[in-house]
């Protein structure tokens, strides 16, 4: 819950709903994964999952709207760092995301896109996608693997 | 348009070499699909040099796969060198391995036998 945290620990990002743009929030993961003690790869894992979700909410989520907005929350508590990457969207129908397959996408005529999602889930250790009157929302979850674990 | 990536070809013994330096997203599809092109006319076999790329999402991953299909239709090879292991995992990830054969540098990817 929100109201649990120190609020120091959360960073808000308000950006333009255009292309391009995710990659302040790539760099901004980057700086708070080093903060909290991510190994490098957990960060480079980090920055690929919040950038293709913030491709998905410009995209998807506000259909290519210019005067959209997303925002990307960072919360960090002590044991992992949760993000949301929120658009005003009707969210993802997960059940109707096709796992998708090289085999199939390597062939001549298929459709090569629609990996976005596949690399989020694969890349985090938990995630959520959910949907309100506001919008579509993201919630990743990467847990904080400490030394002495 | 926006567009952070720099594609350059160059001939290397009976390889060519298309470097890229950027970001792999959507911006760099013209670009480095017609310098495989390009490449394609004059070799059999292509080595994509990553050396000066940070940043590949899943749009990048798009456009290799469809140069993947292009050259298995022309009957290429694709060679891959200087992947950042977090890339390198991505592509594992994806499968693109499979069709592609990774080299840690582009000395590797040049003495590979066609």
């Amino acid at each position: 819950m929100i109201g649990k945290l120190d609020m120091k620990k959360v960073i808000k990002l308000t950006l333009p709903s255009s292309l391009g743009c995710e990659k302040v929030a790539i760099a901004s993961a980057a700086t708070v994964g080093k903060r909290m003690g991510l190994s490098q790869d957990r960060i480079e894992d980090l920055k690929t999952a919040i950038g293709e979700a913030c491709i998905n909410a410009i995209e998807h989520g506000n259909k290519g709207k210019r005067d959209a907005q997303i925002v990307v929350v960072f919360k960090e508590g002590r044991e992992k760092l949760e993000v949301c990457v929120k658009d005003h969207g009707p969210g993802v129908d997960i059940k109707s995301i096709e796992i998708p397959s090289i085999d199939k996408k390597i062939k001549p005529g298929s459709k090569q896109r629609g990996w976005g999602v596949f690399l989020i889930k694969n890349l985090t250790d938990e995630v959520e996608f959910c949907s309100s009157k506001t919008g579509g929302e993201v919630k990743m979850i990467i847990r904080i693997k400490r030394d002495d674990e | 348009m926006y567009q952070d990536v720099t594609v350059t070809v160059e001939k290397r013994g009976n390889k060519a070499v298309v470097n890229l330096e950027g970001d792999i997203t959507t911006f760099a599809e013209d670009s480095i699909t017609k310098a495989v092109q390009s490449a394609l006319s004059d070799c059999r076999s292509i080595v994509l040099n990553f050396e000066g790329v940070e940043y590949i999402n899943s749009s990048g991953i798009a456009i290799l796969i469809s140069i993947v299909t292009e050259m298995m239709k022309k009957g290429g090879k694709l060679l891959i060198a200087n992947l950042t292991p977090h890339y390198q995992k991505i592509f594992r990830m994806v499968g693109l391995n499979q069709y592609t054969t990774v080299f840690n540098n582009l000395e590797e990817a040049l003495a590979a036998q066609d």
